[in-house]
């Protein structure tokens, strides 16, 4: 096994046994899979219990498959009453003819009522209403909901991997620097070894992290039922976000651990990588904005424009339909930023590791031979 | 063979120093296989400065470092092993995975990494701390594991930087044994310290630094020859005046007269106390490290 793979599983080993680490990837599970079922809780119940007081059951069902109703009979209008007030059913039908409700009836139920009662009455009279037939004349808006729902959950997820395995690469950067490791650690790697060895270690950590969270995410949504709303081409989309999480993670991390193998101690992290912070922060912004108008011209444009696209276009991938060209297009120029930054990178973290103390400048770096 | 020659190294000014300053000023010196050779000098003398550049970790502006007659490249420092001044280790690292690792990133396999692991963990003592992190062991445990990292790949030379320091005097003994084997095995050891003593005991030569410079180096013994030795009369109730006209120093002890000289004709001296009084003790003493020391920083 050569250098680089080495120092990538001695960064992967040493993370996965912290204890943080198992915390946060089962917060982070936990909580997409919760996500998972909210649809469920705000799309309001779908299932009545009725009470009857000599009345025929209604053919709900017919007129709402989705739905399930329950029925219960009682003797009396009296003992409707009680039931209705006491929550046991959610309305009471009475003599065919009177509904039972306690204060003001839930909407959907109310219509159902009244146009299956209309239609139980007209049937026998030998009328025959045929439904409307809908026909959309606009996009396919089907999936919308669950689109931005989707892509609301990508934008928070990416963000959250990208910046938090940044950081982590920033700080074990300074980690080996401040500690002098890189002084006997180089001796026997080169430093583009030690540097890609890090930011693939610490890349795979992430990606173990979006792979559990997809996973888990899909599971839950199978088994909440919201997969049925899922769009055409989910597997694409979550491909690119994987695909996409690896451009991001490489062009900032590489950045990342330029600039701090500048500093020599933890405290100065956050400092010196605040540029990259601000800038995956703006790229969130633009992420988030593009969930809500994911063809509007700024999400449009932004999603071509590296390193944002590496948030933009998953989410604008989620939330609308866009053509290949254009993703194959923003692929590529991320993929040429990213090379940039891997050749500029190692030279920084090269040039700069070695020299321990105070804050060596950017410019100093750039400028010896 | 290693042999080092006219380093030079000059840093650059820093805001605490704006004019900078010439850490190495022609540093030279010469080390054999199997010898143990020891690195002395005052603080900011320049011996880390010397050692990183031998490690390739600074580079030097001028000078050459040859190993085995060729310039030091990096595949040969792949085989050099080095502890470093400021001590560095993953704290949350396990200790016998921190030496493993080390073993593996110099192209040991696995089982070789792990058995070389396994014997240095057992000849430094730490055997029953093998699975504790490093930020959980004392000092000289942590230095133990620093050492054990420099070891482990078996390295073709030593390089160590202050390896005694902070260590209690179990700890030295079992380092200093641990240095001997290397050094009985054919490996250079060059290691910089600031125990005078403790190198007298071990070196077999010592290279005395100073403000840059290589102010004597060689084996201990010539050195000691060419500071030549200390002529030390004790007379006791003399008759007074008995060394006048002789050089040295006379302090008196009660009735005893003490003569301490660096030349003079050693039998007329002799000749003199004898008549003078009772003769206790003659003899010329070897200088020790620390006044070769002294003397050549003076
Ligand atoms: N990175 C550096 N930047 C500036 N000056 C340095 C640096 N490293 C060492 N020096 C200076 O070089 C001189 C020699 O230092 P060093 O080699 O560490 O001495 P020693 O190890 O003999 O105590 C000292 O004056 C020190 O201040
Ligand atoms: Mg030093």
């Amino acid at each position: 096994m050569n250098g680089m793979m080495l120092v990538a599983r001695r960064e992967i080993v040493t993370q996965i046994r912290t204890r943080s680490f198992i915390f946060s990837l089962l917060i982070t599970v936990v909580i997409v899979g919760a996500l998972a079922f909210a649809p469920k809780l705000f799309d309001g119940p779908d299932a009545y219990t009725l009470g009857t007081v000599n009345s025929q059951q209604l053919p709900l069902e017919a007129a709402a498959p989705d739905m399930e109703f329950e029925w219960r009979a009682y003797p009396d209008e009296a003992a409707a009453t009680r039931a209705v007030l006491d929550g046991d059913v959610d309305a009471a039908l009475v003599d065919g003819s009177k509904v039972l409700t306690d204060g003001e009836i839930d909407t959907e139920l109310g219509v159902l009522l009244q146009s299956t009662h209309r239609e139980v009455k007209l049937g026998p009279a030998g009328v025959n209403i045929a439904p409307l037939q809908v026909e959309s004349v606009g996009a396919d808006t089907r999936y919308e909901a669950a689109r931005t729902g989707i892509a609301l959950v990508l934008v928070l997820v990416l963000f959250m991997l990208i910046i938090g395995q940044v950081m982590t690469v920033a700080m074990g950067v300074v980690e080996e620097k401040g500690s002098r490791i890189v002084e006997i650690l180089l001796s026997s790697v080169r430093p583009w070894q030690l540097l890609g060895g890090k930011i693939i270690g610490l890349g795979v950590l992430g990606l173990i992290n979006l792979g559990s969270i997809l996973a888990v995410g899909l599971v839950a949504s199978y088994v909440s039922g919201f997969a049925a709303d899922f769009p055409p081409g989910m597997t694409g989309i979550m491909a690119g976000v994987i695909l996409w999480f690896v451009l991001g993670y490489a062009f900032f991390a590489t950045l990342g651990a330029a600039l701090s193998a500048l500093v020599s101690r933890q405290e100065e992290v956050g400092n010196v990588m605040s540029p990259i912070s601000m800038v995956i922060m703006a790229a969130y912004f633009v992420a988030f904005y593009a969930v809500n108008d994911p063809t509007g011209p700024v999400a449009t444009i932004v999603s071509f424009v590296p390193p944002f696209s590496s948030m933009v276009m998953p989410v604008r991938m989620a939330a609308t339909e866009v053509p290949l060209w254009e993703v194959a297009a923003s692929v590529g120029l991320m993929v040429l930023a990213v090379l940039a930054t891997l050749s500029f990178g190692a030279k920084v973290y090269e040039r700069a590791v070695l020299r321990t103390g105070a804050r060596v400048k950017l410019g100093e770096v750039l400028r010896a031979k | 063979m290693l042999e080092i020659s006219g380093l030079r190294k000059r840093f650059a000014g820093s805001p605490g120093t704006p004019e900078g300053k010439q850490a190495l000023d022609g540093i030279g010196f010469t080390v054999r296989p199997g010898e143990m050779f020891g690195f002395v000098g005052a603080n900011g003398a320049g011996k880390s400065t010397t050692m990183r550049i031998v490690m390739g970790v600074l580079k030097a502006d001028a000078g050459t470092v040859t190993w085995r007659g060729e310039p030091v490249t990096y595949a040969d420092r792949q085989r050099f092993g080095y502890m470093p001044e400021e001590r560095g280790l993953y704290q949350k690292m396990r200790a016998s995975e921190q030496i493993e690792y080390f073993g593996r990133l110099h192209g040991m396999s696995p089982d070789r990494a792990k058995k070389a692991t396994e014997d240095l963990l057992e000849r430094l003592g730490l055997t029953e701390r093998r699975n504790s992190s490093v930020e959980s062991l004392s000092l000289g445990n942590q230095q133990r594991v620093q050492l054990a990292v420099a070891l482990v790949h078996d390295p073709e030379l030593l390089i160590l930087d202050e390896p005694f320091s902070g260590l209690d005097p179990i700890a030295v003994e079992a380092l200093a044994t641990v240095l001997q084997e290397r050094c009985r095995g054919g490996v250079p050891v060059i290691f910089s310290s600031h125990q005078l003593e403790l190198v007298e005991r071990l070196c077999d030569s010592v290279g005395i630094v100073s403000a840059g410079r290589m102010v004597a180096s060689g084996p201990v013994d010539e050195l000691r020859a060419a500071e030549g030795g200390t002529l030390r009369v004790v007379v006791r109730n003399p008759a007074p005046g008995w060394a006048d006209g002789l050089p040295g120093l006379v302090s008196v002890q009660g009735d005893r007269h003490v003569l301490v000289t660096e030349d003079g004709d050693d039998q007329e001296i002799l000749r003199r106390a004898v008549k003078a009084g009772h003769v206790e003790h003659f003899g010329v003493e070897q200088p020790t490290l620390t006044e070769i020391f002294k003397e050549a920083v003076a």
